[in-house]
C-alpha cells in the first residue's frame, strides 16, 4: 500500500470518527470520507454483546461487513464503542466458523461415541425428529428440553417458547439468563409486581451519586461507565461508590471503595436501613402512600438437589450439599436472624414455590428486625480486607449511610452479577429497593435502584417474551389459569393445551440429564457446558447417559464438543433481529449479509423441525409426572384433539401450519418494502411467501398491548431515524411515544390520575398480615394495590466457607476484552491477543505464603473439581488476602469445574461468586 | 495495517498539552480538535494488532486525558484469515476430528 493511499485512509478514518461523535468536519475530510466509503451501504444495528444495547452502524460491501462504528444517533452510546463493541464486525469471520451440520457417527450411523461427520440439513432434522419421538414416547413432554438464551432475538425466543410450550406442551425451556438475571426478575416481581427497571440510563445525567454493588462497570459496562465518568467530572456534587469483594478498575474514579466479605452486602443493606430509621429520615409521605412492609421465611435452603443428593454427589460435596436439609447457624446468622449459635434449623421452605412465600408486617416489626444490624456488628461480619483496620472500615460504612440519609442527595444504585449470582440473590435485590423506597428514591429522574443486564436481550427476549420454565409473554406465568387462557386465545390453541406445571430451570435440566429424566436436549445461542457451575457432573450427564444432545452454535465451543449433533447457526447480522436492553429499549436490525456455508438462523431450524410433527402426535393425552393443578387430572395433560377439530384444525396438520405459518401470519408477505433490498434468508428458505420475523413480532405484540408492556408495530422500529423505544410505548398525537420513568405519574400514562407514584403491578394483590416469624390469620389481609413492598431480609452466611483444607474464597466473572464464554470474542485476534488466557488473580502475600509467584502454573481445586491456571499478582484486579478471582471466558481454564452449584432458592440462579478452594503448584 | 479513529477528551485547560503529547506518540496523529468541548480526534496506525490495543491504553495513561475510546475501526483491507487462534482451539482447525471431546474436558 502506497503512502498516499495510507494518508488518504487516515484522513477518512479521522473524518468518520469526528462525524460519529458529532464534531464538525472539514471540507477535505468530508470529501475523503465520501471517497473511501464509496459503494458501502450503512445500516443501523445493535451491539451483539452486553445488555447496555449500544447502537452500532454496520457497513457492507459485496456481501461482507467492511466497517462498523458507534452510532452517533444512538442515545445509549452517542457514537462511542467499548473495545468489544468496536470489533462487532469481526466476530462473524473467525476461521473455525461452523458451516455444516455435524453428527457423531460410526460406519455411517449415529453413534454416541462416534466422530463428528458432516451431514445434510435433511438428515440433521431427520435424526432430531427421531430422537424427539423416542424421548416423548419414553418420558412424555418432560423428556425434552431447551437451553434457551438471553441472546436470542425477540423473534427467536418467541418462536422457541411457542413451539415448546404450545406445540410440544413442555415447559422445559429455560434460558442462560437464569444464570444472570433470575434474581433480579424475582425481586422485581415480588416488590413491584412487574418486571424490569423503572428508570433508564438518563438517570446518570440527573443523579448526584452512583453506587455500584458488586458491579465492575468500568470493565463490564464501559459505555455506561463513560457516562458516569463524564458526570463525575462535570457535576460537582457527584460521588461514585464502589462496593466490591476485591479492588477493581471501577475503583479508579470512585470516591469511596468498600471491600466487603462474600454475602456481607446483606448485612450492609440492613445497616443502611437501620440508620435511615434511626436518624428518622424516612420519606413518610412516600412510604405511607406507596409501600407495604413485608417479610418471608429464612429456612429456604440453597437450591441443591432436593432428593437423592447422595446418589449423585461425592462425600466431599455432601459436606456442603447436606445444608439443603439442615443448617447449623453460625454466630453471625444467629445474631442476624435473632436465634442461637449452633442451632440446627431444618430447612422447611425449600420445595416448589415455598421459598417465595411472603406476608405483610408492621413498621414496628420491620424496625425490630433491623435492630441487630448495628455498625459494630455489620462491620465485623462484612469487612472484606483483612489488612484494613476495623475503624477505617467503619468510617466508610458510616460515610455510605450518610449519603443515603442525606435527603437532598439523589442516588442511583447499580448492580449485575454481584447481587444476582448470590445464594440470597433475590433478598439482596429486594434490600436495595428497601433503602431506595424508604427514602422515596425510586422512579424519579436520578433516583432509583437500577438492575443492569449482561446479555443483549436478557430483558427483551428471556424476560419479556418469557423463555423461562415458568413464564409466558408479558410477565405471565404457566401456573396461572387466566394467563394460560389468554395465551391459548392469542395462540389459537384449544383450552388446556398449555401445561400448568412449572418446567425444569436451567440447572435442573442439567440434573434431569444426569439422572436420566430428560432424554433430548437442544441448546440455542449459549454455551451451557461452559456456563453452568459444577460442570463435571453435566459433561458426564451429556456424554455417558443414553440421551441426545443437540447444540446450535456458530463456533465449536465446549457445548458443541459435548454434543451429539451440532447445527451451524447464523449470527447477528446474518439474520433479521431485535433485542431489548436493560432500560426497556426495543431495538431492531435488518439482515446485512448471508451466513457462511450452510449456517442457518435458529428460527429456521425450529420451523423446519415443527414441520415434522402432526397435531395428533403431540396434542393427545400426555403424562406429566407431579402435575397437580385445578381442572387437571393429577399427572396428566388431557387430549385436546377433539376441541382442536371443533376449532377447525385437522389432526394431520403440522405444528408449522398451526403455530407459525398460520393464515394470519401468512398475510404478512415477503418481500416487504421495509427491507429496502436487504435479504431475508429465513423467508427465502421457507419459500412460502411470508415474513416470519415481522409476522411473529406482530403476533407477540398482542400480549403486552394494554398490559403495561406495549410495543410499537414492527415497521415503526425499522424507521431509519429511530433508535429504539422504551416500553410501554403509546400512540399519541400521531406518534409512537416511549415511557421514560415508569410508575411515576408525570411520565407513565399507566399511573392512576392524582397518584403521584403508582406501583400498579401489584393492583389487586392482597397480603396476609403476620409477624417476623410467620403469617397470621389468613382472613386478616391488606390490599397492596398501587404499592411496592419493602422487605425485611436477614443476613445469611455463604453455604461453603473457606476452612483448613480449602482455605481461599474463589470469585469468578468476566474481563473487559471477552464476553461470556469467549466463543465469539476469542475469534477476534485483537481481543484474543489482548487477553489470551484466563489468569488467577491473587494477593502477592497469599502467593508468597504458599511459595508461589506470578506466572506460576497452579491447580485451583475445590470439593468438585480442579483446573490449571497461571497466577497473576498485579494487574487490574486487587485481591484482598484470602480471595482469588478467575474469569470464566477461557475454555482451556474451565473454572466452572470448580464452582459450586448452589442457587438462590427463590430465583434458582447459581452463585458463581463464592465457594472455597485451595491452590498448589501444578 | 491497523487504523483506528480515537476520540480523546482532555481537560479543556490542558488541551494543547494533550495534543502535543498525542503527536509525540509513535503512530498517532491528531486530525481534529474541538476547543469548546476539549474533544480531539486522533488516528492511530499500529504496526501489529497487539500494538493497536496497547496504543489506546498508552493514550489513556497520558496526563489530563479524561477519556480515550476507539470509535472507528478500519478493516476493509483486512482480508486475512485469523491465524492466531487460542492454543487449545488450534487443533480443531485441521478438520472435524478436532470436535471430539478434548482431553481437558474429561480430566
Amino acid at each position: 500500500m502506497g503512502i498516499s493511499r495510507r494518508d488518504f485512509l487516515k484522513t477518512s478514518v479521522a473524518g468518520a470518527t469526528a462525524a460519529t461523535v458529532g464534531m464538525p468536519l472539514s471540507e477535505q475530510a468530508e470529501a475523503a470520507v465520501k471517497q473511501s466509503e464509496k459503494g458501502w451501504q450503512w445500516d443501523k444495528g445493535v451491539c451483539r454483546f452486553c445488555g447496555t444495547g449500544c447502537g452500532i452502524m454496520v457497513a457492507t460491501q459485496g456481501g461482507r461487513i467492511v466497517a462498523t462504528k458507534g452510532d452517533p444517533d444512538a442515545p445509549v452510546n452517542r457514537g462511542l464503542n467499548c473495545v468489544k463493541g468496536y470489533f462487532n464486525g469481526k466476530i462473524l469471520y473467525g476461521a473455525d466458523r461452523l458451516t455444516q451440520p455435524l453428527l457423531r457417527m460410526t460406519d455411517g450411523k449415529f453413534d454416541k461415541k462416534g466422530k463428528f461427520t458432516p451431514i445434510s440439513w435433511e438428515k440433521a432434522i431427520d435424526i432430531m425428529e427421531e430422537k424427539i419421538r423416542w424421548a416423548l414416547k419414553e418420558k412424555g413432554p418432560t423428556g425434552i428440553g431447551v437451553f434457551a438464551s438471553g441472546q436470542y432475538t425477540i423473534h427467536e425466543g418467541y418462536a422457541a417458547v411457542k413451539l415448546w410450550k404450545g406445540g410440544f406442551r413442555s415447559n422445559h425451556i429455560d434460558p442462560n439468563a437464569r444464570h444472570c438475571m433470575a434474581s433480579a426478575v424475582v425481586a422485581f416481581m415480588q416488590t413491584f409486581g412487574i418486571d424490569e427497571p423503572q428508570g433508564n440510563y438518563d438517570d446518570i445525567e440527573h443523579t448526584d451519586t452512583a453506587i455500584l454493588w458488586g458491579a465492575n462497570m468500568a470493565e463490564m459496562h464501559p459505555i455506561l461507565w463513560s457516562r458516569i465518568t463524564d458526570r463525575r467530572l462535570t457535576h460537582k456534587p457527584m460521588k461514585v461508590v464502589n462496593l466490591s469483594v476485591y479492588g477493581n478498575m471501577s475503583s479508579d474514579i470512585a470516591d469511596l471503595e468498600i471491600i466487603f466479605s462474600p454475602s456481607g452486602d446483606l448485612a450492609i443493606q440492613n445497616y443502611i436501613a437501620r440508620e435511615i430509621v434511626k436518624r428518622d429520615v424516612i420519606d413518610w409521605d412516600f412510604v405511607k402512600k406507596h409501600t407495604q412492609f413485608a417479610t418471608g421465611p429464612y429456612d429456604i435452603g440453597y437450591g441443591f438437589r432436593p432428593a437423592n443428593a447422595e446418589k449423585f454427589h461425592s462425600a466431599a460435596e455432601m459436606e456442603i450439599v447436606k445444608n439443603e436439609k439442615v443448617r447449623v447457624l453460625d454466630k453471625w446468622e444467629a445474631i442476624a436472624q435473632r436465634r442461637k449459635e449452633g442451632e440446627a434449623v431444618e430447612q422447611k421452605n425449600t420445595a416448589g414455590l415455598l421459598p417465595m412465600r411472603d406476608w405483610a408486617i408492621s413498621f414496628e416489626d420491620f424496625k425490630t428486625a433491623l435492630e441487630p444490624y448495628t455498625l459494630d456488628f455489620v462491620a465485623e461480619v462484612s469487612k472484606g480486607d483483612p489488612d484494613e483496620s476495623i475503624d477505617a472500615y467503619k468510617a466508610k460504612l458510616k460515610q455510605l449511610a450518610d449519603m443515603y440519609c442525606d435527603r437532598n442527595r439523589k442516588i442511583v444504585s447499580y448492580w449485575t452479577m454481584g447481587f444476582n449470582q448470590h445464594q440470597r440473590g433475590t433478598w439482596v435485590n429486594e434490600q436495595c429497593y428497601m433503602n431506595h423506597l424508604l427514602t422515596g428514591r425510586q422512579s424519579k429522574p436520578g433516583d432509583g435502584a437500577f438492575s443492569l443486564t449482561g446479555q443483549p436481550s436478557a430483558c427483551g427476549t428471556a424476560r419479556e417474551v418469557g423463555t423461562f420454565a415458568h413464564r409466558l409473554p408479558a410477565d405471565m406465568v404457566v401456573m396461572n389459569p387466566k394467563h394460560r387462557a389468554l395465551t391459548e386465545k392469542i395462540w389459537k390453541l384449544p383450552t388446556k393445551t398449555l401445561n400448568p406445571a412449572i418446567g425444569s430451570h436451567f440447572v435442573k435440566q442439567m440434573r434431569d440429564l444426569e439422572d436420566g429424566q430428560m432424554l433430548f436436549s437442544w441448546t440455542h445461542v449459549n454455551n451451557p457446558w461452559q456456563n453452568t457451575a459444577n460442570v463435571n457432573h453435566w459433561i458426564k450427564g451429556a456424554r455417558e447417559m443414553n440421551n441426545f444432545i443437540v447444540v446450535s452454535e456458530a463456533y465449536p465451543g465446549v457445548s458443541a464438543k459435548v454434543a451429539d449433533l451440532i447445527l451451524p447457526a447464523a449470527m447477528i447480522n446474518e439474520k433479521w433481529g431485535a433485542y431489548g436492553n436493560a432500560e426497556r429499549r426495543t431495538q431492531v436490525w435488518r439482515q446485512q449479509v448471508m451466513p457462511p456455508g450452510q449456517a442457518r438462523p435458529d428460527i429456521w431450524m425450529m420451523m423446519e423441525l415443527s414441520k415434522r410433527f402432526k397435531l395428533k402426535e403431540v396434542w393427545g393425552e400426555q403424562k406429566i409426572p407431579g402435575l397437580k393443578a385445578d381442572g387437571f387430572e393429577d399427572g396428566k395433560l388431557p387430549s385436546v384433539l377433539d376441541e382442536a377439530v371443533k376449532m377447525g384444525y385437522n389432526p394431520e396438520q403440522t405444528l408449522y401450519e398451526v403455530l407459525y405459518a398460520t393464515p394470519d401470519n401468512k398475510k404478512v408477505a415477503w418481500p416487504d418494502p421495509i427491507a429496502k433490498g436487504h435479504p431475508n434468508i429465513t423467508a427465502d428458505l421457507l419459500k412460502d411467501g411470508w415474513f416470519p420475523e415481522k409476522a411473529l413480532f406482530e403476533e407477540y405484540r398482542q400480549f403486552g398491548t394494554g398490559k403495561a408492556h406495549d410495543l410499537a408495530p414492527f415497521d415503526v422500529y425499522h424507521d431509519d431515524k429511530l433508535r429504539g423505544l422504551k416500553w410501554p410505548v403509546h400512540f399519541k398525537d400521531g406518534k409512537w411515544v416511549e415511557t421514560q420513568w415508569r410508575n411515576n405519574e408525570k411520565y407513565d400514562p399507566y399511573c392512576k390520575k392524582g397518584s403521584g407514584f403508582d406501583f400498579y403491578g401489584n393492583d389487586g394483590v392482597k397480603m396476609v398480615m403476620g409477624d417476623l416469624d410467620k403469617p397470621g390469620d389468613p382472613k386478616n389481609t391488606v390490599d397492596i394495590s398501587g404499592k411496592a413492598k419493602i422487605y425485611f431480609r436477614p443476613y445469611a452466611s455463604p453455604v461453603e466457607k473457606p476452612d483448613a483444607n480449602y482455605d481461599l474464597w474463589l470469585c469468578t466473572g468476566r474481563v473487559l476484552e471477552h464476553w461470556h464464554s469467549g466463543t465469539m470474542t476469542r475469534r477476534v485476534p485483537e481481543l484474543h491477543r489482548a487477553v489470551p488466557n484466563a489468569v488467577c488473580w491473587i494477593h502477592p502475600k497469599d502467593a508468597e505464603a504458599k511459595g508461589l509467584k506470578r506466572n506460576d502454573l497452579v491447580w485451583v481445586e475445590s470439593r468438585r473439581g480442579k483446573v490449571k491456571v497461571r497466577l497473576e499478582t498485579g494487574g487490574r484486579n486487587k485481591m484482598p488476602r484470602g480471595m482469588i478471582y478467575v474469569p470464566w471466558f477461557d475454555e482451556g481454564v474451565l473454572i466452572n469445574k470448580v464452582t459450586l452449584d448452589a442457587t438462590c432458592p427463590q430465583s434458582k440462579e447459581t452463585d458463581y461468586k463464592k465457594c472455597s478452594v485451595k491452590i498448589y503448584k501444578a | 495495517m491497523n487504523l483506528s479513529g480515537i476520540l480523546v477528551v482532555a481537560k479543556p485547560e490542558f488541551q494543547a498539552q494533550v495534543v502535543e503529547a498525542l503527536n509525540g506518540l509513535e503512530g498517532v496523529e491528531v486530525h481534529q480538535v474541538d476547543e469548546a468541548t476539549g474533544r480531539i480526534v486522533a488516528v492511530q496506525e499500529a504496526a501489529n494488532i497487539h500494538a493497536e490495543i496497547d496504543g489506546v491504553k498508552r493514550i489513556k495513561a497520558l496526563p489530563h486525558v479524561i477519556l480515550a475510546e476507539m470509535v472507528y475501526h478500519y478493516l476493509a483491507d483486512d482480508e486475512r484469515k485469523y491465524e492466531d487462534m487460542p492454543p487449545e482451539l488450534q487443533d480443531q482447525q485441521s478438520g472435524f476430528d478436532g470436535c471430539v471431546v478434548p482431553e481437558y474436558l474429561n480430566s
